[in-house]
C-alpha cells in the first residue's frame, strides 16, 4: 500500500531541488546566461550524430534535409525521466548540432550572448541561414544605426494552437500531414513535397523518441525499490505507450503531450509559447476530478512537473471571445503549482476590467511570498490596440500572452515577435552631427546664428530622417526574412500546431498564417527624450553651452566635464510629468509608431506593428553607444523599454503612478506591448493595504491603456546582497523583463540595471 | 475673510505620489512646511520651520565650486578643493542651489501655487478612481497654511478627488473650521492624554489638540485618530488605553491607528544641521504593538497598527 500523505508535496520539493542543481551545474559550466532560464538539462556525454546535408558547405538547410536530420537527432537524443516527475522527457542542447547553422560541437547548452564583445559585427548574420542567403548588403547601414538585432532569420515567437495537437495526438498529426501532402500533390506527380516530407520525418522522430522513453521508464521500474516511485514510472511508461500514436485521454496525458511539445519546440528554435493554459486543460481537469482519477493535489504536482520540464510561456485568466471571464479552478491551480515548485515559470495573468479579483489577489499574495510570479498582460491596451487593425473584439480577446512581452492569436497570427529591436538613441547622435555640419556651412556663409527654436526644429527634422532610414532598412530586412526564412530555418515544429501551414503546404514564416503583423520594438525612449530635453533647455534656451561644445563633450565622454554632465542630467526627466522630456517622449513615440505602422514593407507588403520593448538588451545596446546628451556616459546601458530612467523623480521616492502615466502616454496602441517594469519592496506590499493598492494600481494601468506590467516584489537588501555574491541567495528569482530567471544566473552587467531599478524604488 | 478666488500659494517640501499610508487607497500626499509642534522623533524635520531651508548633502559634492560664486553672503568656500558650508551665514535665498547640479545643495521648501499643486494631484486620477484614493495634505502642519490647504482641497474636491488632511490639531479653531468643509477625512495625531508629558515631548500642551478632535467630530467629518508609538513617551498600556478611551467618545471616529515609530530621518537632520534626538530609539516590537492594539480595541473602537 502506498502512503500518499504528502506524496505530491514531497515530489514537488524533489523537482525544486533538481532544478536548483541543474541551474548550478549550468552556471558552473557556461558561466552566467542572460536569457530565460529554460528547462534544458546539463548533459556531458557525447551524442553520436551526423546531420544530412546537400549543401556544399556540409551545412543542413531546407525542409527536406532538416526533417531528415531532426528525425535522426530524435532517434539518438538522450532520454530523461526524473523519477518524481509526472512526465518523461527533457532536451539537452539549444539547437540541433550542425542543423540550420547551429554549431556541430556537442556541448551547446550555453546560449549565444554578445557579452564581452566590444567590436560588434553582423558578419555571419543570421547564423541560421545559408551564407549565400544572408543580407550582407544591409549590414553597414544597420550597424550605423546601432541596430544589431533586426529580426532577420528570427525563428518562432508566435503562438501555437495546442488544441490541434491535443485533439489529434502525434498519430493524428501524422495522418493530417500525409493527407495534405496527397491533396496538394498533383496526380501526375512532379510536385515538391519536401515541406510535408520534413514534417513527416519530425513526427516519426518524435514517435521514436517517445518509444525510447517507454523502454527507459520500464528499465527504471526494474531498478526502483520504492513502491510509489515504481508505480509512477510504470504510469509514465503506460501513458507514453499510448501517446506514441494516440491523442491524450486524461489530464496527465495532456500534460505529457505538452511536455513533448515543449522539448522539441525549444530544441529546434528556443520556442517558448504554450497558450491559455487554464482553459486548455480545464476539460481534462473537470473530467478527471469527476471520475476520481485525480485530486487537486495530484493536478498541482502534474502542473509543477510541466513547469519543471520547461518555462514555456502561458496565460491564465482573461476573456473568451464572448467576453466571459475565463477564470476557473484551473487558473488557481496553476498559481498554486507555481508557488509550490518555486522555480522560474513564465505565466501571465490576463487582466481585464471585469476580471475575477480573487485571482488577481491570489497572484499578488503568492508574489509577496515568493518574490516573483506572474506578470500582468492588460486587455485594456492590448485588445483596443489590436481592434484598431480592423479585427473584431472576439478575436482580440483570444490573443494570449505567450512570450516575454508579446501576445499572439493561437495558431493564426505570425508576429515574429521580440527579436526586432531598433535603437531610438543613435538617430539623435547622427542628427546632432548633421545640424552642426549645416551650421558650419552657414557660418562659412556668414549667416546670422539660428534662434533656439530653429535649432530644435532642425534637430528634429534630422532625427525624423535618420529614424526613418533605420526603420526602412529594417523593413527591407523583413522582406528578406519572409522570402528566405522558410528555406533556411523553417517553422517545422510550430507549423504542426497552426491553422494554415499544413493545409496550404506553406511555412508559417512564409505567409502560412492568416494574420501577419511583424513586431518592431524601439529601445531607449527615456535616454532619447531626456537627451532632447537637455539640449532644448541647456543648449537652445539657457545657452549654457553650444551644440558644438556638447558634441565635443560627448566625443570626450564628458572627460573632465563632470559639472556639465550633471547639468545635462538634471533637467526634469521623462516621467516627472508635464516636463519637456515628457513632451519629447510622446513626440518620439508617435514618430516611431507612425514610421513603423503607416507603411508596410516594400516587397511583401507585410504589416508592421510598433512597440517599445528592450528585453534585457539595455546593456548590449549601450555598450557600443557613445555618451548621450542626457548625461549618460559611453557604454552605460540605455533606458529600459518605455520606462523612465531610474531616479527620474528628483530626491527619489516610489513614483509608480508617475511611471505608469509615462508608459501609458507612449503606448503605440496597435496591439503590440510597451511594458511597464515595476519593483515593489516587500515591506510596502506586506504593509497594511499594500496588496489592495498594488491590485488597484494594476487595474488602473489597464484602464489607462497599458499593455503589460512586469513586477518584482523583493527585499532590496536581498537583491543587493545577491548582486555582490549570488551564493547568498541561490534561489532568488527575479523578473528580468517579461521572463523570470534565477538572479544568480545572470551576468553582473545584466544584474546591474535591475539593481539600479530596485534601489530607485520602482 | 480672504478672497477665495485670489491665487493662493504655499510652501511645500514634497509631493509624494503612490502614497498608500496616508489615508484610504492610492493617494498623492502634499507635504507643507511649518509646524507648531517640536516632537523630538519627527521624521519630517525639513517641514518644521515655516520658510525654505537649505539642505546640505556633502557626500554628493564634486567640488566644482560654483556655489562659492553664487552666494552673496559668503556661506560657501573652497579649501584645498573641498567645499565648506557655513550655515550661520545662509539666508536660504537658494541662489547656490540653482548652480549645484550635483544636488549637494537642495532647498527644503518651495513656494508653489494652488494650480501647480492641483495639476500634479490630478495626474493620478485614474489611480484614485481604481482604489478609492485621493489627495492628502500633510506636513508639517497643513492647518498652519490653512488658506492654501483649503484652496488645494477645494479644487481637488471639485474635480471629484477625495480629500484628506493629516494634522496634529494644535491650531486655532477658525483655521480648522475653514478647512473642514472641503475635507472628506481628517487624520489627527494624539500622542498622549497627559498634558505635561505632551508638553515635554512636543513643546506644546494637548488641550487645543483634544479640542480640535471634538470639533471635527461635532462637524461630522470622518476622523481617524493616530498615535505614533514612541518608546519612553507612550508605549504603555495605560497611555494607549487613555487615548483609545478618548477616541471612543468621538462620534465621527472611523478608526484608531497605532503607528510604529521608525527613525528613518537621520540623514535629513544632518542635512539641515539639526541634532537628531531620537537616533538611539528602537522601533517597538510586534508583541508590544499587538498588546497595545488589544488594549485599545477593548474600548470598542476599530484599531489597526503598522
Amino acid at each position: 500500500m502506498i502512503d500518499r500523505t504528502n506524496l505530491y508535496e514531497t515530489r514537488i520539493r524533489a523537482l525544486h531541488r533538481a532544478k536548483l542543481e541543474h541551474t548550478d551545474e549550468k552556471i558552473a559550466r557556461y558561466g552566467s546566461f542572460d536569457v530565460d532560464d529554460h528547462g534544458y538539462i546539463p548533459w556531458t556525454e557525447p551524442i553520436p550524430f551526423e546531420p544530412v546535408s546537400s549543401h556544399p558547405s556540409g551545412g543542413c538547410w531546407g525542409m527536406k534535409d532538416i526533417g531528415e536530420s531532426f528525425r535522426r537527432w530524435l532517434e539518438v537524443h538522450p532520454v530523461y525521466i526524473h523519477p518524481q516527475s509526472a512526465i518523461a522527457g527533457a532536451w539537452v542542447y539549444k539547437g540541433i548540432p550542425g542543423v540550420a547553422g547551429f554549431e556541430r560541437a556537442t556541448d551547446m547548452g550555453a546560449p549565444d550572448s554578445p557579452k564581452g564583445n566590444r567590436t560588434r559585427t553582423l558578419d555571419g548574420y543570421p547564423k541560421n541561414w545559408r551564407p549565400e542567403d544572408r543580407p550582407t548588403h544591409l549590414y553597414e547601414k544597420l550597424l550605423g544605426y546601432n541596430t544589431y538585432s533586426p529580426g532577420i532569420g528570427h525563428p518562432n515567437h508566435f503562438g501555437p494552437d495546442m488544441t490541434i495537437g491535443l485533439d489529434l495526438g502525434w498519430g493524428g498529426l501524422l495522418e493530417k500531414v500525409l493527407r495534405y501532402r496527397e491533396l496538394n500533390s498533383p496526380a501526375e506527380g512532379g510536385a515538391d513535397t519536401t515541406f510535408y516530407d520534413g514534417e513527416e520525418n519530425l513526427i516519426l522522430g518524435m514517435q521514436a523518441w517517445i518509444r525510447r522513453h517507454v523502454e527507459h521508464a520500464r528499465a527504471m521500474v526494474r531498478l526502483e525499490d520504492d513502491p510509489a516511485t515504481r508505480e509512477n514510472l510504470e504510469t509514465i511508461a503506460q501513458i507514453n505507450e499510448h501517446l506514441v500514436d494516440g491523442a491524450p485521454r486524461t489530464f496527465r496525458e495532456a500534460i505529457q503531450f505538452l511536455g513533448w511539445f515543449q522539448c522539441i519546440d525549444r530544441m529546434w528554435a528556443l520556442g517558448g509559447a504554450l497558450g491559455q493554459i487554464d482553459e486548455l486543460l480545464r476539460p481534462w481537469y473537470e473530467a478527471d476530478l469527476a471520475s476520481g482519477r485525480e485530486t487537486d493535489e495530484s493536478i498541482i504536482w502534474q502542473l509543477a512537473s510541466l513547469f519543471f520540464n520547461d518555462s514555456h510561456y502561458s496565460q491564465i485568466g482573461g476573456q473568451g471571445p464572448d467576453g466571459r471571464d475565463l477564470t476557473s479552478p484551473m487558473s488557481f491551480l496553476v498559481l498554486e503549482a507555481m508557488h509550490r515548485i518555486r522555480i522560474p515559470v513564465n505565466v501571465a495573468l490576463r487582466v481585464h476590467d471585469g476580471m475575477d479579483q480573487s485571482l488577481l489577489r491570489k497572484a499578488l499574495e503568492y508574489m509577496a511570498a515568493d518574490g516573483t510570479g506572474v506578470d500582468f498582460a492588460l486587455s485594456g491596451g492590448l485588445d483596443e490596440g489590436f481592434m484598431r487593425n480592423g479585427y473584431p473584439v472576439g478575436l482580440a480577446r483570444m490573443r494570449a500572452k505567450v512570450g516575454c512581452n508579446w501576445t499572439a492569436l493561437p495558431g493564426i497570427e505570425y508576429g515574429s515577435q521580440d527579436g526586432t529591436r531598433l535603437c531610438l538613441v543613435t538617430p539623435l547622435l547622427l542628427a546632432i552631427d548633421d545640424v552642426l555640419a549645416t551650421n558650419a556651412a552657414a557660418d562659412a556663409a556668414a549667416d546670422p546664428p539660428a534662434p533656439a527654436a530653429a535649432t530644435m526644429d532642425a534637430l528634429w527634422r534630422r532625427y525624423e530622417h535618420h529614424l526613418g532610414v533605420a526603420v526602412a532598412t529594417v523593413k527591407a530586412g523583413k522582406d528578406i526574412h519572409m522570402e528566405r526564412q522558410a528555406d533556411n530555418y523553417p517553422e517545422i515544429v510550430l507549423n504542426l500546431f497552426c491553422h494554415g501551414p499544413i493545409e496550404r503546404g506553406l511555412d508559417a514564416s512564409a505567409g502560412g498564417l492568416d494574420i501577419i503583423d511583424l513586431a518592431f520594438d524601439g529601445i531607449g525612449l527615456a535616454t532619447t527624450a531626456d537627451s532632447f530635453a537637455a539640449i532644448e533647455q541647456r543648449v537652445a534656451e539657457e545657452q549654457k553651452l553650444s551644440l558644438a561644445e556638447l558634441r565635443r563633450h560627448l566625443k570626450d565622454d564628458y572627460e573632465g566635464a563632470e559639472p556639465v554632465r550633471l547639468m545635462l542630467a538634471t533637467v526634469p526627466r521623462y516621467g516627472s510629468g508635464g516636463s519637456r522630456a515628457d513632451e519629447w517622449a510622446r513626440r518620439i513615440a508617435e514618430l516611431w509608431t507612425s514610421l513603423v505602422r503607416d507603411t508596410p514593407t516594400d516587397r511583401g507588403h507585410w504589416t508592421c506593428m510598433p512597440g517599445l520593448f528592450s528585453h534585457g538588451a539595455t546593456s548590449n545596446f549601450g555598450r557600443l553607444l557613445g555618451a548621450t546628451p542626457n548625461g549618460r556616459r559611453a557604454g552605460e546601458p540605455v533606458s529600459h523599454s518605455a520606462d523612465p530612467d531610474p531616479g527620474f523623480v528628483p530626491g527619489g521616492g516610489v513614483a509608480l503612478t508617475a511611471k505608469a502615466n509615462a508608459v501609458a502616454s507612449t503606448q503605440s496602441r496597435w496591439g503590440n506591448t510597451t511594458p511597464l517594469q515595476v519593483e515593489i519592496d516587500t515591506g510596502l506590499m506586506n504593509s497594511m493595504g499594500g496588496t489592495d493598492a498594488v491590485a488597484d494600481f494594476i487595474m488602473a494601468h489597464n484602464r489607462q491603456g497599458g499593455t503589460l506590467i512586469n513586477m518584482n516584489i523583493v527585499k532590496k537588501e536581498h537583491v543587493i546582497e545577491a548582486h555582490e555574491d549570488p551564493a547568498t541567495h541561490p534561489d532568488l528569482m527575479i523578473r528580468v523583463t517579461g521572463y523570470s530567471a534565477y538572479f544568480g544566473s545572470l551576468s553582473r552587467e545584466y544584474r546591474q540595471p535591475i539593481v539600479d531599478r530596485i534601489i530607485a524604488g520602482g | 475673510m480672504a478672497d477665495l478666488r485670489a491665487p493662493v500659494s504655499g510652501v511645500v517640501t514634497d509631493i509624494q505620489r503612490f502614497s498608500i499610508h496616508d489615508g484610504p487607497g492610492i493617494r498623492t500626499t502634499v507635504f507643507v512646511k511649518g509646524c507648531p509642534l517640536r516632537c523630538f522623533w519627527c521624521h519630517n524635520p525639513e517641514a518644521l520651520a515655516p520658510g525654505p531651508q537649505l539642505q546640505h548633502f556633502p557626500d554628493r559634492c564634486i567640488g566644482c565650486g560654483a556655489c562659492v560664486d553664487a552666494c552673496p553672503e559668503g556661506a560657501h568656500a573652497m579649501h584645498e578643493a573641498t567645499h565648506r558650508f557655513d550655515r550661520s551665514r545662509c539666508t536660504g535665498c537658494g541662489l547656490c542651489v540653482e548652480t549645484c547640479y550635483a544636488r549637494t545643495l537642495v532647498m527644503a521648501g518651495e513656494v508653489k501655487s494652488t494650480d501647480e499643486i492641483v495639476e500634479v494631484v490630478l495626474r493620478d486620477t485614474a489611480f484614485y478612481e481604481a482604489s478609492d484614493g485621493g489627495v492628502t495634505i500633510s506636513g508639517g502642519e497643513p492647518l498652519q497654511q490653512a488658506e492654501f490647504t483649503r484652496a488645494v482641497l477645494a479644487a481637488c474636491r471639485e474635480a471629484g478627488v477625495h480629500t484628506a488632511i493629516e494634522t496634529a490639531g494644535h491650531v486655532a479653531r477658525d483655521r480648522l473650521l475653514a478647512v473642514l468643509p472641503v475635507t472628506d477625512l481628517v487624520m489627527m495625531d494624539i500622542k498622549t492624554m497627559d498634558p505635561e508629558l505632551h508638553r515635554d515631548a512636543t513643546g506644546v500642551s494637548n488641550e487645543r489638540i483634544l479640542e480640535s478632535a471634538r470639533l471635527v467630530s461635532d462637524a461630522g467629518t470622518p476622523l481617524v485618530i493616530r498615535t505614533p508609538i514612541v518608546p519612553g513617551v507612550n508605549d504603555t498600556v495605560e497611555s494607549i488605553d487613555a487615548i483609545a478611551g478618548f477616541a471612543a467618545g468621538l462620534r465621527s471616529l472611523v478608526s484608531y491607528e497605532l503607528l510604529r515609530f521608525h527613525m528613518m530621518a537621520g540623514s535629513k537632520y544632518a542635512a539641515l544641521g539639526m541634532p537628531c534626538r531620537a537616533a538611539a530609539l528602537r522601533p517597538p516590537d510586534d508583541e508590544l504593538m499587538d498588546r497595545l492594539t488589544d488594549v485599545a480595541a477593548r474600548r470598542g473602537v476599530v484599531v489597526t497598527h503598522t
